[in-house]
């Protein structure tokens, strides 16, 4: 009889699930993939795979359905299929590029992390009293760009554990995120009080400070946190770049290209080092790639237009990107040009990106 | 492409560890495939007497795990600051980070795994390295499968990795052994700590393991939870291995006391955790400035180093075998064999530190030539200190250094007493009943009222930064009339009389005996 009584519920399920399956909208990936997870670990993976290749479907990067269904796949006995999805949930996460290597860490994470949260919501209801599961679920709110969401953990951790540098940093970066610049310089101030040496949050107050209209305080928190990154070029490179000092970034710039020759970013910023030094272009093992920033390492090579990288960019912070090199390209001669250019990149982009804090820097020099 | 850390020491840890670990490594090297991979075992506080794990079971290892092992050894001395803050004898989180900061930095990965894992890549073709080799960067574990005892006990051939791979495969299979416990996240998996895999790189971000945690257990889990935090996720390589772990549950060991085990506050180390980091031990985690003895199976062995000492100060025997004798009346002969003797004494000294300087107060010129010898060809770089109070010695030796004793007991770092015969000629036939001469008794009054000053002034003279004692070697004090004195002042084990050598540590004896025997050593009486 429960053999029977199992065999007709999942029969019954299964019917529910296939039918609705075909309403699901784009957005509807989260739910969809949260539902095939609890399937799975209740054990019916068969129920699971289905709903997975769903939310697949809406979500084409969805790191974590393309595991799990891998794990489903596995456990059904479908090897072969199984370890292809594996392999290709891998490949999703490799190709998402990290963010700025001298962020703090959860800045640095991309991607989806719709897992996480639905496993620390699982840890937090056992553990109410420990910070842990509420930071790193904050996290995955902060990492998959839902500030929000991660306040509230971090103020829940804050309760549990007053005056935590760790989680006032945290804290701020979700300010930071939310526009909330006075009030996450406020928390930076606690973190950097306690942790002088924390050039996490230094870099964090320099960009809640940029976003407070404070430069000149943003710069000085960025020069301390360069001198705290000794031993990490790409790190320091990024600072150096977000003071506009191209004579303190170049060097870093060029030992980064060392140990990730393929990384394009770093040979753009080595291009508009060079070029802001007045030194020659050297475009000489610059890496060819179709997506981006491959035009931007053309427009330097002189291979494309202004107007074709204008067009080509289809996001504001890629926007952001090529109006600050076009700035830097117009400079020689043209210096309303290359105000206009910045500004734009001001408008138009967030203070955290490298290029925004940049172009305020290059702005303030070229003021009356 | 990656480095292997693991750890453990010289003694019994667990159910039958010899087999255990030797399959292990014999194992885990038989999936490395890059000349830049390599096994590091940290060799955690064996007593200086004895030489290091690996090197006690080398015979069961192949030629290829011999190759990629590098053995870090941390002496007693070096521990010994933390010995009153634990009750464990070797600790997880310094040794793991001793083995990190001195890993091959050309490698990528590290692999934090022990003694008793075998690791089975799913595709029967790949390597580890390969494995490695195309992943993207992250923090990886996978879940443990257990494995009864009575399997790789009995079944398992040490030193067939390859064959025991395939039949792993098999009995997985046949025998329903894959089982995934899934755990809570950070940890993802139960017994985590047998397959854990980050980014060298990561591991220096986040300043290794942390070491404030000297009780034992859960390490593994708060690297996964800083990992956790530093990666944002835990990724698994259920796809790639498998990892199966060695039972060893018949005898429980020495950090596994039941509901009475002693362990890591699980709120402070897990559950608590803020941050990857470990800003405390930024500049100090694995003991960057400590010097640790590093030592290769695959060449310049205690073996060939042993060999090496006696033949560079002795020749083969000529005849068949040579006697001594025990009846009782030859209790007052302190003839003996020195050819015979010399292998011991050797023995006693070579797990030491190269750098170790040992005095040697003895009666026969013969034995300072020839150890002396000996000890320079073993590789020692630290002096034979002879001091100055035994008269008719050789001092010439550029590995000799001579003083008053006085002088020389704080420098030494281990003592050999002799108990011979000055008269005694390097062919003489022994305990035949000789008697000793003016100049034997007046030498032998010399060294046994030095050995009485040094055993009982022991702690008071010890070079500075040594904590332990030091140990004591008397040759020729077996079953003769300096057995008495010798092990009245030193904790010495019943040894054979054919070694005729006795070792160890001055007694703490706290008896009015103890007191008098001390009073009358430092006063000479």
């Amino acid at each position: 009889m429960p053999f029977i009584s199992v065999t007709m519920r999942q029969l019954w399920l299964r019917t529910r699930i296939l039918e609705h399956l075909g309403e699901t909208e784009k957005a509807d990936w989260s739910r969809l993939f949260l539902r095939a997870r609890a399937l799975a670990r209740s054990g019916a993976f068969e129920l699971a795979v289905p709903l997975y290749e769903r939310a697949l479907e809406l979500e084409p990067m969805l790191g974590e359905a393309l595991e799990g269904l891998g794990e489903a796949l596995d456990v059904l006995g479908k090897t072969d299929l199984a370890l292809e999805k594996y392999a290709a949930s891998r490949r999703v996460r490799a190709e998402a590029r990290l963010g700025p290597p001298d962020r703090h860490f959860v800045l640095r994470q991309r991607g989806h992390f719709a897992a996480e949260v639905l496993a620390y919501d699982a840890v937090v209801r056992s553990l109410k009293k420990n910070t842990l599961p509420y930071i790193a679920r904050g996290n995955a709110y902060l990492a998959g760009g839902r500030p929000k969401e991660a306040l509230e953990n971090y103020d829940y951790a804050l309760k549990l554990k007053r005056n935590s540098p760790d989680v006032s940093v945290l804290k701020g970066e979700a300010l930071t995120m939310l526009g909330r610049c006075k009030e996450a310089i406020s928390q930076f101030d606690i973190a950097v009080t306690a942790q002088p040496r924390n050039a996490e949050a230094l870099g964090g107050r320099a960009i809640a400070r940029l976003g407070a209209w404070l430069l000149g305080q943003a710069n000085a928190d960025w020069q301390r946190q360069f001198e705290l990154l000794k031993g990490r070029p790409s790190a320091r490179a990024c600072v150096a770049l977000r003071m506009a000092d191209y004579a303190l970034a170049l060097p870093e710039l060029e030992m980064a290209i060392e140990k990730e020759p393929d990384d394009p970013y770093w040979h753009l910023y080595r291009l508009t080092a060079r070029r802001r030094l007045g030194l020659s272009a050297d475009i000489r093992n610059l890496p060819s790639i179709d997506a981006w920033p491959g035009l931007l390492l053309e427009l330097h090579a002189g291979h494309t237009t202004p107007d074709e990288v204008l067009k080509r960019a289809d996001t504001d912070s890629r926007r952001a990107e090529a109006a600050f090199q076009l700035g830097v390209m117009a400079l020689d001669g043209n210096t309303v040009a290359s105000k206009g250019y910045w500004t734009d990149v001001t408008v138009r982009s967030s203070p955290s990106l490298i290029e925004h804090a940049a172009a305020r820097n290059e702005l303030a020099r070229l003021a009356p | 492409m990656f480095s292997v850390i693991i750890y453990g020491r010289n003694d019994s840890h667990g159910y039958n560890l010899h087999k255990r670990a030797a399959i292990s490594f014999n194992a885990i090297a038989e999936v490395m495939s890059d000349p830049d991979d390599e096994i590091l075992f940290v060799d955690y506080n064996t007593p200086d007497d004895h030489p290091t794990f690996p090197e006690a079971i080398h015979d069961t290892l192949t030629d290829k795990a011999k190759r990629v092992l590098r053995i870090f050894r941390v002496r007693p001395e070096q521990h010994h600051h933390l010995k009153s803050k634990t009750h464990l004898v070797a600790l997880e989180a310094q040794s793991r980070n001793i083995a990190l900061r001195r890993s091959n930095p050309r490698n990528r990965w590290i692999l934090y795994t022990n003694t008793d894992m075998l690791l089975v890549p799913r595709n029967e073709g790949e390597s580890l390295n390969e494995i490695f080799g195309g992943l993207p960067d992250g923090f990886y574990q996978i879940p443990r499968f257990e494995l009864p005892e009575m399997l790789w006990e009995a079944a398992f051939d040490r030193k067939d990795p390859a064959g025991n791979l395939i039949q792993l495969r098999d009995w997985a299979v046949r025998f329903h052994l894959n089982q995934v416990v899934h755990n809570f996240m950070p940890m993802k998996y139960d017994a985590l700590g047998d397959f854990q895999a980050a980014l060298r790189e990561d591991m220096f971000a986040i300043h290794g393991f942390d070491e404030d945690m000297l009780l034992g257990w859960h390490c593994d889990s708060n690297l996964a939870a800083r990992l956790a935090l530093y990666r944002g996720r835990v990724d698994t390589l259920i796809d790639k291995v498998f990892g199966y772990h060695c039972d060893h549950t018949r005898v429980a060991a020495a950090n596994n006391k039941g509901r009475q085990t002693k362990m890591n506050d699980q709120d402070r180390f897990i559950w608590d955790v803020s941050s990857p980091y470990l800003p405390g031990q930024a500049d100090t985690w694995g003991w960057p400035d400590v010097e640790i003895e590093e030592l290769r199976l695959d060449r310049d062995t205690s073996y060939e180093r042993f060999t090496t000492g006696l033949s560079a100060a002795m020749e083969p025997a000529s005849e068949p075998y040579r006697s001594t004798n025990l009846d009782w009346h030859l209790y007052s002969d302190l003839s003996y064999d020195l050819r015979h003797t010399l292998p011991f004494i050797c023995d006693q000294v070579l797990t030491y530190p190269r750098s170790t300087t040992v005095m040697l107060v003895a009666s026969r010129p013969e034995l300072v030539t020839r150890f002396t010898t000996a000890w320079k060809a073993m590789g020692f770089t630290g002096s034979v200190l002879v001091p100055s109070e035994c008269k008719g010695l050789p001092r010439q030796h550029p590995s000799i250094a001579t003083a008053p004793f006085s002088e020389l007991v704080g420098k030494a770092d281990l003592f050999i007493f002799e108990f011979g015969l000055v008269t005694q000629y390097w062919e003489e036939v022994v305990r035949i009943g000789r008697p000793e001469s003016a100049s034997d008794q007046k030498v032998l009054k010399t060294v046994a009222r030095l050995f009485a000053l040094a055993a009982s002034t022991e702690s008071d003279t010890r070079p500075r930064g040594h904590r332990l004692p030091r140990r004591f070697i008397g040759v020729n004090v077996i079953y003769n009339k300096f057995w008495p004195l010798f092990t009245d002042h030193i904790a010495a084990n019943i040894n054979p009389f054919c070694s005729q050598v006795l070792a160890g540590l001055p007694r703490q004896d706290a008896s009015l005996k103890g007191k008098v025997l001390r009073f009358r050593g430092r006063r000479g009486i």
